[in-house]
C-alpha cells in the first residue's frame, strides 16, 4: 500500500492529509475528516448519495474516485453550501416543496441539483428529470424534487438578475 | 369546531433542514472512540448446505484482528428477526404456528449469504482481509428455489417445527377448511354465467431504502447494551435483543438513529443480533458493521414472491357470485413474520368487493433464498395486481364499463372491512374515482384507445384499493405516550412512533401543537431512545398517524385539561368557560378575564412561598399527561389510481404517461407529506409491475443484487404525475384523519397491468410485465383482444 | 460478493507521459491503468486484484477534444463523456458519438468517464464504443522512447473484456475521421430504464448520396462477446437506396449477424426479435426519416 500526502480543500477549508492509495474520497471525508454529510447508499455510482462538487460545480461520485488523486483539489458538500446561515436557494428549495423524506438521498441530490442548475440555469422539466439520473430516491417518486429544482432555478435567475 | 392553526397545512417538516445539510446522524455516521469494525462472513459458495467444519484460525492471525466469532462463541438461543409473533397472544400464536429458529451464526446455510460466522477488527479493511482467510468445509445440500422442490416428502428438512417445509398456512383452528371467507364457492360458480380463471406470479421485489444497513453497539462500563439502529420498530427489537441476550430490558437501550427509508426492510431485527453479540464479546469496545449495498438485498427481507390462483364467477349483469383464490408464497430460508404474508394477501380479497361467495387460501413454503418478510403494502400489491386484472377481464368479456363496475360493487361504509371482522367506518371511493378520472379524461382516452393501428398503442387503465390504518384487529395495537409541560409552557411530548421518512414526526407534532393549542415551535417530540419514552409498537401497518396519533392527542388533550383545571381554579369559573390563546388562558367572551399558561407551568415547578400571603404562588406540579391507547377502531383508506401509457409493440417497451391517483385519507395533516407517500408509493409499485425484481440462477445464487442490475424507475422515468386527497372525514381518526404510509403502492400495479391490457389486448400474469415478455406475448398472439 | 472498501494496491501518479510509459514499459502486465476509475474500481470491489494502479490523473495534456473539418476529431485518453456533450462540433458532425455520449451512464459519471477507457473496457455494452465502432477510427498507442502505432476499431476488440492493446502500451488518442456532407450517422438503444447499461445498442453511420447509400457502418453491442459490425446489414444498404424495403431486408439481414445471450438485463430471443427493428430506426434517425 502507498500512502500520499495530499491538500484538500473542503468547503473552503484546506487539508493537508496523508491518504492510504486504496482510501476514496468518501471514505476519507467520512471516516479521516469525520464529515458524515456525503452518504455511501451503493459504493458503485449508481444512487448518486456520495456526490460531491468539483470547483467548476460538476458532480461527481465521491465513491469512485481515489482520494490520493485530488491533491489540490476544490470541493463542496452538502453541508458547505449554506453561505453564512443563509441556506443555498438549493436547499431552501427542496423545505419549501418537501421535496425531503428519509433525507438519506438528499445532500448527494442537492450537490446533484446545484451542478444540473449550474451548467442549464433554466432548465425545463425534461431536462431536470434527465439530469436527475444516476441519482435514487426511493420516497418520494421525484415529482417534490422536479419541483423545487425548478423553484431553485427561478430563484436563482430572481437573485441574478 | 373552531378554525385548525396547524392541522392541514403543509408546515416545514421538522426533521427537514439537518436533512439538506447533510447533518442528520443516521447510523452509519454514528463514530464513538475506540470503535472496533465488525464483519459478517457470509456463505457465498452454496444456496443450501451444511457447516462441516469452521477454520478461523487463520482470520484470527491477521493483526488488527480483535476477535473472531463462530457459532459456539455466541449464545445458542435461537430467535426470530421479526417481531410480528410478539403482537399476537400466546394462544394465537400458538395457532398460527410462529417459531423461533434463527442463529446468529448457522451451521446449516439456508440461503446464498447466510452468516456463518464474525470477525472484529481495528478497520473495516482488516475485518474483509481476515473473512477472506476464514476457511470453511461444506455438505452441499440440495437448492430448493420452488414450493413444488422444498415441499417434496423427500426434501431436506429447514426446521423440525414444519413438517414438509411448509412454513404456513391457514390454521384449521382459525380457519376451518384451512380458508378464510363465506358462502358456497362452489355452488356458486354453478349458477354464474361468466366464470375466469388463472394462476399469476407477484416478483421479489426489494424496498431498496436508501441507507443500507449500518450498526453500531456498545457494551458498555455499567454493563448495559447499547444497540444505535434506523429499525423502525425499536421498542419491540429492545424486547427481543433483551430476550436473546437474557439481559433485562434495563439493561438495553435501543438508540433508534435517523431512519434512512424503511418500507418494511427494518421491521424487526436485521443485523441487531450480530451487532449486539460482536458488542457482547469486545465489553467496553463499540463496535460498528456496514454493510455493502450488495448484502442488503440478501439480509433484510423482501417482498414474498408468490403464485396466485384465482377463480372468479359472474352473473350476466356483472353482480360478483363468487371468487375463489389461492395464493402460495416463498418464504425465502426462515420464517419470520411466517404467518403474517398468506393471512392478509387474502384479508385484502375480502375487503374490497361485494363478493356473495368467498374461499381463499394460503400458503408458505420455504425456499432457499434470502428471507422475505414485509414490504409496504403487505400483500396488497400482489392481491391488486391478481384481482384488478381479473375483474378487467370480466369486465371486457361482460362489455361492462370497468370503472362503473367498480363503483357500483366496491364495500362501503358499514360493510365488513378486510377482516371480515370489523366494519368500514368511511368510505369515500366514488369521490376518488370521480376526481380522478375527471383529471385524466377516462372517458375521453378509454375511447379514444379502444381502436387503434399502427405500432404505438395506448391504454389507459383503472384499479382501486383499500388498506388500513393501523393493525387492529387482527394484532396488537398500543401506543403509550407521555406530554410534559416546560417551565415555559412549551410541551415535550414523550412517544416512540418511528419517522422512518414518512414524516411522521411532523404530523405528530401538529396534532400535539394543535390539541394543545400552542404554536409548533413550541412542541417538540422526544422519540428515539427505547429507554426514555414508553412502548409504541412502531411503525408497520399505517398505523402511526392513525394510532400514534390518537394516543398523542388524548394526552395532550388531558395535558390541556389539567392546565385549565388550574387556570378555572384561579378565575374562578368553570373549565368549559375556557379557551386557550397564543398561551393565554381566558374567559370565553370575556378577554380581560384571563391568565398565563406560562405562569401556571412556571409557578408550578418554581413553588415559591409568596411573602405576604405567606402561600404557595401557584399550584404545585409540572403538568404531565400519559396515556396508553388502545385503537377500538381502524379506519382504512380507499384509493383509485389510473395509468395512462404507450407500448411499442415493434419491442414491447412501455412508455409511462400520466399517473392519477386520489386517495380517501379522512383528513389531510399534512397535504404534502400525504401526497409524497402517494407519489413515493408510485415509484415502487410501478416498479414492481414493470422492472423489479430480484432473481437467482439454479444455484440459488442471486444475480442482481446491487442497483447496476436491480432497475429501479428512475426521475426520467416516472411519468407525471397527479395526487389528489379526498378529504371526508373519518369519524374516528384524529382530526379526521385516515393512514396513507403504504397504500400509495397498492393500485398503480392494478392500473398498469390494466392498461398494458387495454393497449395491447394481452393481460400478463406473470410479474413484472417486462417488454421481453410483451414483446414475446404479441408476437404470439398478435395484436387483438380476446 | 463485493466490498465497501477497496483491497491494498499501490498507487502510481505519474506525472508526464514519458514516465507512465516508462512505468507500462517496466512493469509489463503487472500494472492496471486507470482512467476515470468509474469501472475499474467498481470491478475492484466486487474483486478484481490488482497490486499496482497507475492512474492518469496527472497527465493534464491527455484531455484534449480538438476537431479540424479536414483531419477530424483527436480525442484524448482522459477526455470525458461530459466533455463530449458539451461540445458542438461532436453534436453536429458526430450525432452518433454525441447521442450515445448524451445518455451514457450519469450525469456524475460522465464527469469522470473516459471516452477511450469505455474503449479498453472491452465490453459489448459500451455506448460510445458502439458508436465510434460505426463511425470509424484509430486508437493512437505508445510505448516508451517515442514507440506510437494505430489500431484500427475494427481490429480493437479481441473477445470479452479482452482487446489489441499490448501491456507496455498506453492509448493517448482516439481519433475520428473527418466527415463529408453526406455522413449520416445515429446511435439508438435499449434499457431497461433510462439510466442504465444497454440490453442492446446500435449505431450507424452511412455515406448517403441523394437516397441511396454509398457505403455503411453498423454496430451493434451487446449482441455478442465483443462489440460488432454488421456486414450482412451493411451489404444490403450499400449501393441500394435507402427506403423502407431496403431497410427491412438489412432488418433481417441482421440475423445473419448476431449471436446473443440471456444475461442479467435482457434475453437472446428479446434481442434477436428487436435487433433489426432497432438497425431500421437508426438509420431512420441518422437518414432524418425517423
Amino acid at each position: 500500500m502507498s500512502k500520499h500526502m495530499i491538500t484538500l480543500n473542503v468547503n473552503g477549508e484546506d487539508h493537508d492529509i496523508v491518504v492510504a492509495s486504496n482510501k476514496t474520497l468518501l471514505e476519507v471525508l467520512r471516516e479521516q475528516l469525520n464529515m458524515p454529510d456525503t452518504k455511501y447508499g451503493c459504493g458503485t455510482g449508481e444512487c448518486g448519495a456520495c456526490s460531491v462538487l468539483l470547483e467548476d460545480n460538476s458532480a461527481i461520485n465521491s465513491c469512485l474516485t481515489l482520494a490520493a488523486t485530488m491533491d489540490g483539489k476544490k470541493i463542496t458538500t452538502a453541508s458547505g453550501l449554506e453561505k453564512g446561515d443563509k441556506l443555498h436557494p438549493v436547499q431552501q428549495a427542496f423545505i419549501d416543496h418537501a421535496a425531503v423524506q428519509c433525507g438519506f438521498c438528499t445532500p448527494g441530490m442537492v450537490v446533484k441539483s446545484v451542478s444540473l442548475l449550474a451548467k442549464n440555469p433554466r432548465p425545463t422539466e425534461q431536462e431536470i428529470r434527465e439530469g436527475l439520473e444516476g441519482s435514487i430516491c426511493r420516497c418520494t417518486g421525484y415529482v417534490k424534487i422536479v419541483n423545487a429544482v425548478e423553484a431553485a432555478s427561478k430563484a436563482m435567475a430572481g437573485t441574478a438578475g | 369546531m373552531t378554525e385548525l392553526k396547524t392541522v392541514g397545512k403543509s408546515i416545514e417538516r421538522v426533521d427537514i433542514k439537518a436533512k439538506v445539510l447533510g447533518t442528520a446522524v443516521y447510523a452509519a455516521d454514528i463514530k464513538l472512540p475506540g470503535m472496533l469494525h465488525g464483519k459478517i462472513v457470509r456463505c457465498f459458495e452454496h444456496a443450501h448446505a451444511k457447516v462441516v467444519h469452521l477454520d478461523l484460525s487463520a482470520a484470527a492471525a491477521v493483526p488488527g484482528v480483535v476477535k473472531v466469532l463462530g457459532p459456539k462463541d455466541v449464545t445458542s438461543k435461537t430467535y426470530n428477526q421479526s417481531v410480528i409473533d410478539l403482537m399476537a397472544s400466546k394462544t394465537e400464536g400458538a395457532m398460527l404456528g410462529d417459531i423461533e429458529e434463527q442463529h446468529i451464526f448457522t451451521e446449516h446455510v439456508k440461503f446464498w449469504g447466510d452468516g456463518i460466522a464474525g470477525i472484529i477488527a481495528v478497520s473495516e479493511e482488516v475485518a474483509e482481509r481476515a473473512a477472506k482467510l476464514v476457511r470453511v468445509e461444506y455438505e452441499p445440500l440440495p437448492v430448493y428455489i420452488t414450493p413444488e422442490e422444498s415441499g417434496h416428502p423427500e426434501a431436506v428438512q429447514f426446521t423440525p417445527h414444519k413438517p414438509g417445509n411448509r412454513a404456513f398456512q391457514l390454521p384449521e383452528e382459525m380457519f376451518p377448511g384451512n380458508a378464510l371467507g363465506w358462502g358456497d364457492v362452489d355452488k356458486a360458480f354453478e349458477e354464474a354465467d361468466l366464470v375466469i380463471e388463472d394462476t399469476f406470479y407477484t416478483p421479489k421485489q426489494k424496498q431498496c431504502q436508501m441507507e443500507p444497513n449500518s450498526y453500531v453497539a456498545l457494551y458498555d462500563d455499567s454493563n448495559r447494551l447499547n444497540c444505535w439502529t434506523s429499525g423502525q420498530m425499536p421498542k419491540l427489537v429492545h424486547e427481543k435483543i433483551a430476550r436473546l441476550f437474557d439481559l433485562p430490558m434495563s439493561r438495553v437501550t435501543i438508540h433508534q438513529t435517523v431512519v434512512g427509508g424503511g418500507f418494511g426492510a427494518r421491521l424487526g431485527m436485521v443485523l441487531e443480533p450480530e451487532i449486539c453479540a460482536m458488542a457482547l464479546a469486545v465489553p467496553g469496545r463499540p463496535v460498528k458493521i456496514q454493510q455493502p449495498r450488495e448484502e442488503d438485498w440478501l439480509t433484510s427481507p423482501s417482498r414474498h414472491p408468490a403464485r396466485y390462483w384465482m377463480k372468479i364467477g359472474f352473473r350476466k349483469d356483472g353482480t360478483p357470485l363468487a371468487v375463489d383464490a389461492k395464493s402460495v408464497n416463498f418464504k425465502g430460508g426462515y420464517y419470520l413474520d411466517g404467518s403474517a404474508l398468506a393471512s392478509t394477501t387474502g384479508f385484502w380479497l375480502q375487503g374490497m368487493y361485494k363478493f356473495e361467495n368467498l374461499r381463499y387460501k394460503g400458503e408458505s413454503y420455504f425456499t432457499n433464498q434470502p428471507v422475505c418478510g414485509a414490504f409496504r403494502g403487505y400483500g396488497n400489491p400482489q392481491t391488486n395486481f391478481v384481482l384488478e386484472q381479473m375483474i378487467e377481464r370480466a369486465c371486457v368479456q361482460l362489455d361492462l364499463d370497468p370503472l362503473e363496475w367498480r363503483r357500483k360493487w366496491h364495500k362501503e361504509t358499514g360493510d365488513m372491512s378486510w377482516l371480515n371482522a370489523t366494519p368500514y367506518t368511511s368510505c369515500a371511493l366514488n369521490d376518488c374515482l370521480d376526481r380522478g378520472a375527471e383529471v385524466i379524461g377516462w372517458a375521453q382516452k378509454r375511447k379514444k384507445y379502444a381502436n387503434q393501428t399502427g405500432p404505438k398503442r395506448r391504454g389507459i387503465g383503472v384499479a382501486v384499493g383499500n388498506h388500513t390504518s393501523g393493525a387492529f384487529p387482527m394484532i396488537l395495537e398500543h401506543t403509550t405516550c407521555t406530554v410534559r409541560l416546560n417551565e415555559d409552557a412549551s410541551a415535550t411530548v414523550l412517544v416512540a412512533c418511528s419517522d422512518m421518512g414518512q414524516g411522521a414526526h411532523t404530523s405528530l407534532t401538529q396534532i400535539a401543537a394543535e390539541t394543545l393549542g400552542w404554536p409548533i415551535e413550541d412542541v417538540r417530540l422526544e422519540t428515539g431512545d427505547s429507554d426514555a419514552n414508553g412502548f409504541d409498537i412502531g411503525a408497520h401497518a399505517s398505523r402511526t398517524l392513525y394510532v400514534g396519533g390518537a394516543a398523542i392527542m388524548k394526552a395532550c388533550q388531558d395535558a390541556r385539561g389539567q392546565l385549565l383545571d388550574r387556570a378555572a381554579r384561579i378565575l374562578k369559573v368553570n373549565r368549559d368557560e375556557l379557551d386557550i390563546d397564543n398561551k393565554t388562558i381566558f374567559v370565553e367572551g370575556e378577554p380581560e378575564r384571563s391568565v398565563s399558561a406560562v405562569d401556571i407551568c412556571r409557578t408550578g415547578i418554581y413553588n415559591f412561598i409568596d411573602h405576604a400571603t405567606g402561600l404557595p404562588e401557584g399550584e404545585l406540579g409540572q403538568i404531565q399527561a400519559y396515556v396508553s391507547y388502545k385503537p377500538d377502531q381502524n379506519s382504512p383508506p380507499f384509493f383509485a389510481t389510473f395509468v395512462e401509457l404507450e407500448v411499442d409493440t415493434e419491442t414491447g417497451e412501455v412508455e409511462l404517461l400520466e399517473l392519477v391517483s386520489s386517495h380517501d385519507i379522512g383528513k389531510a395533516i399534512h397535504p404534502a407529506i400525504c401526497e409524497g407517500q402517494m407519489e413515493g408509493g408510485a415509484q415502487q409499485g410501478l416498479g414492481m409491475v414493470l422492472t423489479e425484481e430480484m432473481y437467482f440462477d439454479e444455484r440459488g445464487f442471486a444475480i442482481n443484487n446491487s442497483f447496476t442490475d436491480y432497475k429501479m424507475l428512475g426521475a426520467s422515468d416516472m411519468p407525471k404525475m397527479t395526487s389528489i386527497l379526498v378529504e371526508n372525514g373519518d369519524p374516528y381518526g384524529p382530526f379526521g384523519a385516515k393512514s396513507v404510509g403504504e397504500a400509495g403502492v397498492v393500485t398503480p400495479v392494478g392500473a398498469t397491468a390494466n392498461a398494458i391490457y387495454q393497449a395491447t389486448g394481452i393481460q400478463f400474469t406473470q410479474g413484472p410485465i417486462t417488454p421481453e415478455k410483451i414483446l414475446h406475448e404479441i408476437r404470439k398472439r398478435g395484436l387483438t383482444y380476446d | 460478493m463485493s466490498s465497501r472498501v477497496l483491497t491494498d494496491f499501490d498507487l502510481l501518479l505519474p506525472g508526464s507521459l514519458e514516465e507512465a510509459l516508462e512505468i507500462l514499459d517496466r512493469e509489463r502486465g503487472a500494472v492496471t491503468v486507470l482512467s476515470g476509475g468509474t469501472d475499474l474500481l467498481v470491478m475492484m470491489k466486487a474483486g478484481f486484484e490488482a497490486d499496482k494502479v497507475m492512474s492518469l490523473a496527472l497527465l493534464g495534456d491527455l484531455n484534449r477534444l480538438e476537431f479540424d473539418s479536414a483531419t477530424g476529431l483527436r480525442i484524448g485518453a482522459r477526455t470525458t463523456l461530459a466533455q463530449l456533450v458539451d461540445s458542438p462540433e461532436v453534436r453536429q458532425h458526430y450525432p452518433a458519438l454525441w447521442q450515445s455520449a448524451r445518455i451514457f451512464a450519469t450525469p456524475q459519471l460522465r464527469n469522470t468517464a473516459t471516452v477511450v477507457g469505455n474503449l479498453l473496457r472491452g465490453s459489448p455494452a459500451g455506448d460510445c464504443s458502439a458508436a465510434v465502432a460505426a463511425l470509424g477510427g484509430t486508437l493512437v498507442m505508445a510505448t516508451a522512447g517515442g514507440g506510437r502505432r494505430e489500431i484500427d476499431i475494427d481490429d480493437l476488440w479481441v473477445s470479452y473484456g479482452v482487446t489489441a492493446r499490448a501491456d507496455n502500451e498506453l492509448a493517448v488518442e482516439l481519433r475520428l475521421p473527418a466527415p463529408d456532407s453526406g455522413t449520416a450517422s445515429a446511435f439508438k438503444r435499449l434499457t431497461r430504464v433510462n439510466e442504465d447499461l444497454a440490453k442492446l445498442n446500435v449505431a450507424v453511420c452511412l455515406q448517403m448520396d441523394g437516397d441511396t447509400c454509398k457505403s455503411a457502418r453498423f454496430a451493434m453491442g451487446c449482441v455478442a462477446p465483443t462489440m460488432i459490425r454488421l456486414p450482412a446489414a451493411e451489404a444490403i444498404v450499400q449501393g441500394a437506396k435507402v427506403d423502407d424495403e431496403t431497410l427491412a431486408r438489412a432488418a433481417e439481414a441482421v440475423q445473419q449477424d448476431i449471436s446473443p445471450i440471456d444475461d442479467k438485463r435482457s434475453t437472446a430471443e428479446y434481442r434477436r426479435s428487436v435487433a433489426g427493428v432497432y438497425l431500421k430506426r437508426a438509420v431512420q434517425q441518422a437518414c432524418g426519416f425517423a
